[in-house]
């Protein structure tokens, strides 16, 4: 059974669990609790350790979505969490403009050593005051060539076109075969 | 749909970068305690700006002595003649009453030198943008307006602290290069004598810290002006990669057979 791996990462907040939950095949073996340090007094629950979700491709093969944990004291999983990955998605709340910085932060640490296929998701813009995937291009400084996709989490078709888009980025760089 | 948040998380420059590079319209609302500021943009670039709401360009030219109380009255009654829907200001042009050079020397120093550089010593204020939201006639609109680059390298002149800097050029270990189209942008852009030394000497390899030994400048006034380049879209800024880093990289990077991955769209598709 061969497994491939993709990464789902964000800022705190910004729909990882949601979208894993949404495409996942199994319940999705997150770890919810009552948030403890800086992410308090934005939500009450978030991911603990890292999110988790599956789908199979066929008997031989299957893809594992990995979400990577919101708040700061488990960043050292990231580094295990994006070894091998085949693509990353990076998740905005395209509502909250004080969490841009920190996308960015995020989205330099997996493609600064590594040329890493991503996509960024604009979730969220079933809310009425989302900024839209070209100004959120435009807020996160991406490159025309980087897909600044529109999405909303809890939506399955959303997703679907989400990953999708992503590994058409990943088909053009696959090699023949 | 408004656009809204705090300038002390998502920058002013950071603001006149998206407004400037997105063409937009419309107009950015900024308040914090007892202060307020309007900034009107037409395609990216800034057409006003003020203080406060109605601000009359026939009151300010008065003030400014550029005009007589009588001129402004005559001034008036051709805006009314004229039907009210032309900007004041051109009609002011129309009318002659003050060559355009003078006009846009007064109203352009006073937008800069009162308002938007005032902006940028503020720490925080709730912004919100306003798509299409275009200045009252009778405010006093530049005849010229102004692109947006040149405000953030002055708004960025102005910076004396480290605190916004360190957000985009967290060590001087880190290195500039040009983006790979900066386009039509790089023309415009005046830059003052220190800021040419570094701008020459942005070569992807370079650190902050080795440009200024070699320009002796202080790393501060480096990175200050890296900032300012970064902001107004000029230069990237990244980590210098070191040869075995970059030799890593290549081999984490799996390559999929292509067959591999259409199963997997062919999958998705499917759900
Ligand atoms: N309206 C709307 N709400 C969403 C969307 N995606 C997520 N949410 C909500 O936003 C909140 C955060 O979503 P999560 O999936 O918990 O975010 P997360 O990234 O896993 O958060 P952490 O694990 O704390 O980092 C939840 O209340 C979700 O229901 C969306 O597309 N639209
Ligand atoms: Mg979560």
């Amino acid at each position: 059974m061969q497994t491939v791996k993709m990464v789902i990462s964000g800022a705190v907040n910004s729909g990882k669990t949601e979208f894993i939950k949404t495409i996942s095949e199994i319940e999705v073996v997150s770890t919810e609790r009552r948030a403890t340090d800086d992410t308090k007094a934005i939500k009450k629950e978030t991911t603990v350790a890292m999110d988790f979700g599956r789908i199979a491709i066929g008997n031989d093969l299957v893809l594992h979505l990995f979400g990577t944990p919101g708040q700061k004291r488990f960043d050292f999983m990231w580094e295990i969490l994006s070894e091998g990955m085949l693509g990353l998605v990076i998740l905005v709340d395209s509502t909250r403009p004080e969490t841009f910085r920190e996308t960015n932060r995020i989205i330099d640490f997996f493609i600064s050593y590594r040329d890493t296929p991503y996509v960024v998701a604009a979730n969220k813009q079933d809310r009425p005051n989302a900024w839209s995937p070209d100004e959120l291009r435009l807020a996160l400084r991406q490159p025309p060539r980087i897909k600044v996709i529109p999405c909303v989490a809890t939506d399955r078709e959303s997703v679907k076109s989400v990953l999708l888009e992503l590994l058409y980025v990943i088909l053009d760089r696959s090699s023949e075969g | 749909m408004a656009l809204v948040g705090n300038i002390q998380d998502f920058g002013l420059s950071d603001f006149l970068y998206l407004v400037d590079r997105g063409y937009k319209t419309g107009c950015l609302h900024l308040n914090r305690e007892n202060e307020m500021a309007i900034l009107f943009f037409e395609k990216g670039k800034l057409t006003y700006a003020a203080l406060c709401h109605d601000e009359k360009l026939t009151d300010f030219l008065v003030q400014a002595e550029k005009l007589t109380p009588e001129q402004a009255g005559a001034l008036t009654q051709a805006y009314e003649r004229s039907g009210r829907n032309l900007p004041m200001t051109q009609v002011l042009l129309k009318e002659d009453l003050l060559p355009q050079e003078e006009l846009q020397r007064t109203l352009q120093t006073h937008v800069e030198e009162e308002v938007v550089y005032s902006l940028f010593g503020w720490p925080e204020g709730a912004f919100r943008f306003e798509h299409g939201q275009k200045p009252e006639f009778e405010s006093p609109i530049l005849p010229t307006p102004l692109s947006i680059e040149n405000l953030i390298m002055e708004g960025v002149r102005r910076i004396d602290e480290w605190g916004r800097i360190r957000d985009r050029i967290p060590s001087t270990d880190l290195v500039a290069r040009f983006v790979d189209q900066p386009g039509e942008k790089a023309k415009g852009v005046k830059l003052a004598p220190e800021e040419w030394r570094v701008f020459a000497r942005i070569n992807g390899k370079d650190t902050m810290a080795s440009i200024a030994k070699n320009t002796n400048l202080s790393e501060f006034d480096v990175c200050r002006i890296m900032y300012g380049f970064a902001t107004a879209g000029l230069v990237d800024i990244i980590k210098k990669p070191t040869a075995a880093q970059l030799a890593q990289g290549a081999q984490d990077q799996p390559k999929l057979r292509r067959s591999l991955v259409s199963r997997i769209i062919n999958r998705i598709q499917t759900m």
